[in-house]
């Protein structure tokens, strides 16, 4: 008993120690929203981030010429129009009367010093290849250029004139991206590159204030914002939690609102007991595994189809994953905007035996047997789901007498052995930067360098995409995208899997939570049922 | 005892720069490099950003670079973390695990001695017995267990304490990560104070203590215990740096931000220099702290001489 009062008076002792920060409780009166965001950002900083949990973060603060309305469309947002040339090349924007949280005006030229800084290459920033298009970007970014030879400019205070080297219809998608958000140039200037520790400013829905590394971030909305009435939530707490099943006994509980990620195999159970929770909803991304072009016995297109015939996609995705997952047999995922997708293959609709005989039947034709088999390894990374599919596809192989082994890497390993080409067969995904077929194809063009996996060279596919790139009919520039994607497929210097799926587990007294395949939802939208 | 403590602190430096060195030399024979990732940067902009950190020098270099920047207090900037510098991803977190460490150091060491005496007191009974099949089960059940089972107990069932988070260190939300980070210390701790006190107990200072007509509780308190708890204190040294430089599972489970989850994710995602500044602290505090320890067992045990 004694030694109980003891344990007890010293953990008081060590609370009263403990270190005092603002409270992560919710203030009486106000509306909170306590998100589990899976990890820290690297930085908050607009012009370095880079992924989706930085965006979650940044883009509740930042806001770029559009923005995202409730399902992830394309709105206005400090533009409240805009017009193109006829050729499609020069884009002209205007903008409202916006201001930073800090009173300052938004303006045209905090734009241009924000695209300006994004490529400048003492910034350092990982995303500047994504704005190659814009006249003069590639030049500016390589410190071939200066900044001012980058086409964008300031017209006036309230109007911004974009040039690009080719048609973008896109562009609309990219004005919302992180990359061509502004940039508050009278605090950048003034603090330089640590301006984000201690002089955050923002021009969006809500104002960064508190940022305690692994524990959580903390904005308040921005009564300066335009539509700041319109705005329900007043404090939002992004919490890094990377362990989604103790995210998801937090949601359960009330102690958060939402999660971005649920574990793959527990959704079918969450859809019995919670179903209101569970948001799941197809994510613009594709996994997919690459053969490697200087592998002899993988040159042969008809082994490279066997091998992709003979993966039982419907298996892994209903079985394995459960996640609501579909089996991809394109790069392109449905519902990409500006596109049609392609047809997929007659033989993804066969019974399964019929697929095994047809790749048997192409493998012996190809020289491999039982007397002879085809021998490959297959490196992953070894993190749950690729160990679960890439066993899985070791399992589907071997049933048409491939010798498959497996080595399972760390990922930092698994990627370098990728970019020096150190394998037979890699496993990979890709998450689209934008809503657009070119954010996948791109991958697979010839001057891709190493992210192109399976070093596909096609001049053909490449000259349809340029193509695609110079035409400003978008029912033709997606016919040709599409006729790309087809002629990839048939090639198949790689074979997609499946099509990543965005799980969202949301408490449902959350309202203005929107399904779309950018998986994006503003928290603006949203608001707390009384 | 001035002299020993000056020549410890003497000899701890030179083994701290063999740390930092090995350490420094083996995080960069890893491969691969902080840069690289599912999304991989084009050739250019990652030579750019190898050269802005300076990664485009010879590693000698960069050693040279490194150590003479540690030497002037400045442990560099994170390189996942790109506002942040080392010395805040330590500042921001080391307090978590220090008051999460010491509140499991506390729990464990009150507990455990409790435990170890009276198991000791009672040799060969049921109570020895129990406590002993508890330590035994403290030890091997590991903490990625007994966590989510006291989460699935404490928090979602009984609905008693928060399932995770810091909530700035309140004590509903302390409750459960220190049981589990104190729960195989307890059972360390209890079988260290038994045997020791077993030992202790057959001594001649003991029989004479009770031959002088003391008192059992003065005679297993003053006399035998203090001796007991030399090997602990010996343990509780490492132990104890363990304790306070985090744990990565309860941490994770517990949405915690300490420490020891960043000293993981940053070796994973190769972040040099937020491994080698918490190598830094590791191996000052393995140093310090075995010293401490030192310095006890001389205190609590008179045979042990300092020189």
């Amino acid at each position: 008993m004694r030694a109980a009062v003891l344990i007890l008076a010293a953990m008081l002792v060590l609370v009263g120690c403990s270190p005092k920060g603002s409270t992560a409780a919710c203030a009486p009166a106000r509306t909170c929203l306590r998100m589990g965001n899976g990890a820290d950002p690297a930085t908050i900083d607009p012009q370095k981030i880079n992924g989706v949990e930085e965006d979650n973060i940044v883009g509740s603060a930042m806001m770029g010429l559009t923005t995202e309305d409730v399902n992830g469309n394309v709105i206005p947002g400090i533009a409240t129009r805009w017009e193109t040339s006829p050729d499609g090349l020069i884009w002209t924007f205007h903008l409202r009367d916006a201001k930073w949280s800090d009173g300052f005006p938004v303006t045209a030229d905090d734009f241009v010093f924000g695209l300006r800084r994004l490529l400048d290459p003492k910034t350092v920033a990982e995303y500047g290849y994504l704005l190659y298009f814009i006249r003069g970007a590639q030049a500016v970014n390589e410190g071939k250029a200066p900044l001012e030879a980058l086409g964008v400019m300031a017209l006036d205070a309230h109007t911004l004139q974009i040039k690009l080297l080719h048609p973008a219809p896109y562009l609309l998608q990219l004005t919302k991206h992180q990359t061509m958000y502004p940039a508050p140039r009278h605090i950048v200037e003034r603090y330089g590159e640590t301006w984000t520790k201690d002089h955050y400013v923002s021009d969006g829905p809500y104002v960064i204030q508190t940022w305690k590394l692994g524990d959580y971030i903390h904005a308040t909305k921005n009564p300066l914002f335009f539509d700041a009435n319109n705005v329900c939530i007043d404090d939002i707490y992004f919490y890094p939690i990377s362990d989604s099943i103790s995210a998801e006994r937090r949601v359960r509980r009330g102690e958060l609102d939402w999660n971005i990620d649920i574990q793959s195999n527990r959704i079918a159970r969450l859809r019995k007991e919670i179903p209101d929770y569970v948001h799941t909803n197809t994510w613009l991304g594709t996994t997919y595994i690459a053969f490697n072009a200087q592998v002899a016995s993988l040159k042969d297109k008809r082994v490279r189809h066997a091998l992709s015939m003979a993966i039982d996609r419907d298996f892994m995705t209903k079985k394995l994953l459960r996640g609501g997952q579909s089996s991809a047999y394109s790069f392109t995922p449905p519902g990409v905007a500006n596109y049609t997708p392609v047809q997929v293959p007659p033989w993804s609709s066969w019974p399964y035996e019929a697929r095994q005989a047809e790749a048997r039947r192409l493998l012996a034709a190809a020289g491999f047997g039982p007397g002879h088999p085809l021998k490959i390894e297959i490196t992953h990374r070894n993190t749950p789901d690729p160990s679960l599919i890439m066993s899985a596809i070791q399992s589907d192989w071997t049933s048409i007498g491939v010798q498959v082994s497996l080595a399972p890497e760390e990922g930092q390993i698994a990627y370098q052995s990728y970019r020096s080409r150190a394998f037979q067969i890699a496993d990979a995904g890709w998450i689209a930067d934008y809503n657009d077929p070119k954010s996948f194809l791109d991958q697979l063009q010839s001057k891709t360098g190493t992210m192109n996996y399976g070093d596909y060279n096609n001049p053909a596919y490449d000259s349809l995409l340029d193509q695609a790139d110079h035409e400003n009919d978008i029912a033709k520039r997606a016919a040709l995208l599409a006729r790309a994607e087809a002629l990839m497929l048939d090639d198949a210097p790689f074979v997609p899997i499946y099509f990543y799926v965005s799980k969202n587990l949301l408490n449902p007294n959350i309202t203005g939570f929107g399904p779309n395949i950018a998986d994006r939802h503003r928290i603006r939208w949203m608001c707390v049922k009384s | 005892m001035l002299g020993l403590i000056a020549r410890r602190l003497f000899t701890a430096l030179p083994t701290l720069f063999l740390v930092i060195t090995a350490a420094f030399f083996m995080m960069r024979a890893a491969p691969g490099n902080p840069f690289q990732g599912e999304r991989q940067l084009p050739p250019e902009i990652e030579a750019r950003v190898m050269a802005k950190y300076g990664f485009d020098r010879p590693l000698i270099v960069q050693y040279g670079t490194y150590i003479a920047d540690v030497a002037h207090g400045d442990l560099g900037p994170s390189l996942k973390y790109k506002d942040k510098s080392v010395g805040d991803v330590l500042k921001e977190n080391f307090g978590v695990s220090l008051v999460l460490g010491l509140s499991a150091l506390i729990v464990a060491g009150v507990t455990g001695i409790a435990l170890g005496i009276a198991a000791a007191l009672r040799q060969n009974r049921p109570a020895d017995y129990l406590v002993m099949a508890v330590a035994v089960a403290g030890v091997c059940v590991p903490t990625f267990v007994t966590a989510p089972l006291l989460v699935l107990l404490f928090a979602s069932t009984l609905q008693w304490l928060p399932n995770a988070g810091w909530n700035n260190g309140t004590l509903p939300n302390l409750i459960l990560p220190v049981a589990v980070l104190a729960l195989p210390q307890i059972a360390i701790i209890s079988r260290l104070v038994r045997a020791g006190m077993i030992e202790s107990q057959r001594s001649n200072f003991v029989r004479t203590a009770r031959a002088k007509g003391l008192p059992d509780w003065r005679v297993v308190l003053r006399h035998a215990l203090p001796p007991a708890l030399i090997p602990l204190v010996s343990y509780l040294g490492p132990a104890c740096a363990g304790l306070l430089t985090g744990s990565l599972i309860v941490e994770r489970v517990f949405a915690l931000p300490g420490l020891g989850k960043f000293f993981v994710i940053s070796a994973l995602q190769r972040d040099y220099t937020v491994v080698m500044g918490m190598v830094i602290v590791y191996a000052a505090l393995i140093l310090a702290l075995n010293l401490l320890s030192d310095l006890i067992a001389a205190a609590l045990d008179p045979r042990v001489r300092l020189s």
